[in-house]
């Protein structure tokens, strides 16, 4: 059974949210929280267990983002799901740089908000045709500069690469490329010859790789700034 | 006779102390002599003008032949005997001021020296250069003779100066004292006349001021004038030290006359420039009065030295001197009563040297004195300063007109720089505020054409009561779907079809599911449609919405085929699906009206074939 928290601050939305995890044998509900506060209170007690993370962005005091980079840091078991109103680039890119393995729409029907939840759980994330293509063109323009700093920022090269490398695989890259172009998970894997599941997977370690390559960004533009030192120094 | 000379002496006394400080150096040795040396004027002469009877007289030196001879050439020889008073074994030392034009020197009937050829006329002058020898012990008695050959050729001031004789310690000063004033000062003012004549005339000829009122040319003849003065010039002084002329006697001494008159008249004008006379109605007379002048003294220099008439030089030059005398007054006049500097410096100058050249007309002309020196030659350097004076002004005042030409340039770059800069923000600021106002205008229209109907419509649903739920919600779905494809166009790279049909599937994916109605993607990659703008790809994207919508509301379709493909430059989208079709040829539902008013607004076709089991609809785009 997997333990779900879900952190709203619209009561009715919370309750939709509650009642969608009722329906499912498989979810429970582990508590509810309406600030960003009360869900970092609940998170930093060691006892309690958590599975899954549905966030609303926007709270009173304070963001979603900071819910999920907490979540991930003290629960790494727990997957995030971002509730989202309209699933737009720019939110979604950066709840899944923080950590977020999805997203919900809040006009979804109940049936598809516990079916998205379970389906994550199995390895799947939702990805759009715009998000794809976003990503893909984020991941050439972090290559390029990295291509183009590499000779004269040769000492910085350990952080970066003691971190895990975010590269897309060719294998990620065509599945991104179809993605874009609209195609389903299952018209791909019928194109590449591969199980849907595979696909599926690909789109989850992209987001992984997401997460880490922001995070090593981070690192790698803080040494740049002289804000770390760097090690071996 | 001695007299004259003694005031002569006393004249020359007081103008050395006009020259100027400058002078004092050269002049210095002559008036540190340690005590006089002893001169000998009592001489013996035999007299030998060139075809004409020889004579003997006793008589003082100087012998100046050309006032004893005027108008004759020939030869004399001089005896000079002489006592000595000083003990005979200490060397004697001799140095005579001028002698020659040739000459021949012996003692008591020994040759010390000799210069030029004594037999041709009209050769090489070397009565210029003071003499300076050291007679030997060995041959010097109680009771000595010299014995003085010379040479004179006509008009060149031969003849023989006094001697003076003594320890070399009191003659050697003399010797030196006079030959710095006559030769190496000379040389310096030669040096320094050609050098400022040169520097003058390449001025002129190479800075041109076309506004400058002048010259047609817009070249400054006060350069021209000035070069022209001090090559004259230094011709004219030239002379006085060269041995060997370039040309033969006489023509050399009416070249160096005429040299002599073009530097007066030169001047003259030079003068005229620098006090700004030249639009006055005499001036084109004074300059035609100026080059008569020099044409003049050149044949009057002729006369004199060639048809034995002296007399037509000395007036010439008397009425240069004249001429420069009463221009001299005049323009002094005039430069105290202006301001001008320059105008006041030239005036001193031309003062200074009118008096001195009338002092130079009277030694050299008219009195008996052989062995002086022009002091024009130095007085005139005065000249030198003050055009120097002049250039360094004008270029002064020409480089700060030019530092002020550019600052007032760079002032009007920089007003001009501003005024562009403020001029393209303003233009920025329209752009943007059309932008603006574009933009507010699709958000309405978007807000009019999608959400705005649709809750409007959702409105009259519950309000008439007769509406199912499913109806209302499926109202109110359509809006959310139709804000998140109006967000989602703000995203849309322009031009791109394949990411808007692939947008539009993924967000009606979950609706096709819903309804059963399997979907067929038949989609190229293709390249972007220049001609779609955000307005038109938003345009696209609304009509293809309706289209999709259609479908699922009436249709009651199994399958949904969206086909795209390039064209030519623009892309043909098609819609297919096998419902139960419907009228086309009937009146328009609202949906499709608004569906061909946005195909023509985006420059794109619709065609709608309908019949039951398929209905296409196509766009055409480009």
């Amino acid at each position: 059974m997997w333990q779900v928290l879900i952190v709203e601050d619209d009561p009715l939305m919370r309750d939709f949210f509650a009642a969608s995890i009722a329906r499912r044998s498989e979810l429970a509900l582990a508590a509810c929280a309406s600030t960003v506060a009360e869900a970092k209170a609940w998170l930093d007690q060691p006892e309690h267990v958590v599975d899954v993370l549905l966030v609303d962005l926007g709270l009173p005091d304070g963001s979603g983002l900071e819910v999920i980079r907490h979540a991930v840091t003290l629960h790494p078991g727990c997957e995030p799901l971002v509730i989202s109103m309209f699933g737009d680039e720019e939110n979604v890119l950066a709840s899944i740089e923080a950590g977020a393995l999805g997203y919900l729409h809040k006009d979804s029907t109940p049936d598809d908000v516990a079916h998205t939840i379970l389906e994550m759980k199995a390895g799947a994330s939702p990805i759009s045709p715009m998000i794809a293509r976003r990503v893909l063109s984020q991941f050439r323009l972090m290559n390029d500069r990295a291509a183009a700093a590499l000779p004269q920022v040769a000492p910085a090269e350990p952080v970066v690469s003691g971190a895990p490398r975010a590269e897309l695989s060719q294998r990620e890259q065509e599945v991104l490329e179809l993605i874009s172009r609209g195609y389903s998970y299952a018209e791909i894997a019928r194109l590449r010859a591969v199980s849907v599941h595979t696909v599926q997977t690909h789109i989850k370690n992209l987001y992984r790789k997401l997460a880490v390559r922001s995070r090593s960004e981070a690192v790698f533009e803080a040494t740049q700034l002289g804000l770390l030192a760097r090690p071996g120094r | 006779m001695r007299v004259s000379v003694a005031r002569l002496a006393g004249a020359t006394g007081l103008r050395n102390w006009i020259f100027g400080l400058w002078l004092i150096a050269l002049l210095a040795p002559v008036a540190a002599w340690a005590g006089h040396p002893r001169q000998l004027t009592q001489v013996q002469a035999l007299v030998m003008p060139d075809g004409k009877p020889a004579f003997a007289e006793s008589l003082q030196l100087p012998y100046h032949w050309d006032r004893r001879n005027p108008g004759q050439r020939g030869f004399a020889e001089f005896e000079i005997p002489f006592e000595m008073h000083d003990p005979l074994d200490r060397p004697l030392a001799v140095y005579v001021p001028r002698l020659g034009n040739a000459y021949e020197i012996w003692f008591n009937g020994t040759l010390l020296q000799k210069n030029g050829d004594m037999a041709e006329f009209n050769g090489a002058d070397f009565a210029k250069v003071p003499r300076y020898l050291v007679v030997p012990t060995s041959l010097l008695q109680q009771r000595n003779l010299f014995h003085i050959k010379v040479r004179a050729d006509v008009g060149r001031r031969g003849g023989l100066s006094p001697l003076f004789v003594g320890p070399e310690a009191k003659v050697h000063p003399r010797y030196v004292g006079d030959y710095r004033l006559r030769s190496t000062g000379t040389l310096v003012v030669v040096v320094v006349s050609l050098l400022v004549g040169l520097v003058a005339l390449s001025i002129w000829a190479t800075q041109r001021d076309p506004t400058f009122p002048g010259g047609a040319d817009g070249r400054d003849a006060l350069y021209l004038n000035a070069g022209l003065a001090e090559i004259c010039w230094t011709i004219s002084v030239a002379n006085a030290i060269w041995d060997h002329p370039p040309l033969d006697w006489p023509w050399w001494g009416v070249l160096t006359a005429g040299a002599l008159a073009a530097w007066v008249g030169s001047m003259t004008l030079f003068c005229m420039d620098v006090g700004q006379w030249r639009g006055r109605a005499w001036a084109r007379w004074l300059h035609r009065w100026v080059v008569l002048e020099v044409v003049a003294t050149m044949i009057a220099a002729w006369w004199a030295l060639e048809a034995g008439m002296p007399l037509a030089l000395t007036v010439s030059y008397a009425v240069m001197g004249l001429t420069a005398l009463v221009f001299s007054l005049a323009f002094v006049i005039a430069a105290f009563r202006s301001a001008s500097f320059p105008q006041r410096a030239v005036a001193v100058a031309l003062v200074l040297n009118t008096l001195v050249g009338l002092r130079d007309i009277y030694a050299f002309r008219l009195s008996q004195d052989l062995a002086g020196t022009t002091y024009l030659r130095y007085s005139s350097v005065l000249f030198g300063l003050v055009l120097g004076y002049i250039v360094v002004t004008r270029f002064r005042a020409v480089a700060a007109q030019a530092q002020e030409l550019m600052a007032t340039l760079a002032g009007r770059v920089a007003q001009k720089e501003s005024e562009l800069a403020q001029s393209y923000q303003k233009l920025e600021q329209l752009a943007s505020e059309r932008a603006r106002a574009q933009e507010r205008a699709r958000v309405l229209r978007d807000m009019h054409d999608g959400v705005g109907a649709h809750i409007s419509s959702a409105i009259r649903q519950l309000e008439s009561g007769r509406s199912s739920q499913a109806e209302v919600l499926q109202t109110l779905r359509d809006s959310l779907d139709q804000l998140k494809l109006s967000i989602d166009a703000m995203n849309l790279p322009q031009g791109d079809i394949t990411a808007l049909l692939a947008n539009l599937r993924y967000r009606l994916e979950p609706r096709f599911a819903a309804s059963d109605i399997e979907l067929q993607w038949d989609v190229d990659v293709m390249e972007p449609v220049a001609r779609l703008d955000s307005q038109g790809m938003r345009h696209l994207q609304f009509m293809l919405f309706e289209a999709l919508s259609n479908v699922l509301q009436h249709a009651e379709a199994t399958v949904l085929r969206i086909e795209a493909s390039a064209t030519d430059g623009g892309a043909v989208l098609r819609i297919v699906d096998n419902g139960r079709g419907f009228d086309v040829t009937a009146p328009p539902r609202k949906g499709l009206a608004s569906q061909r008013e946005r195909a023509s607004a985006m420059g794109a076709s619709v065609q709608i074939a309908s019949q039951p089991g398929r209905t296409v609809v196509e766009i055409r785009i480009g």
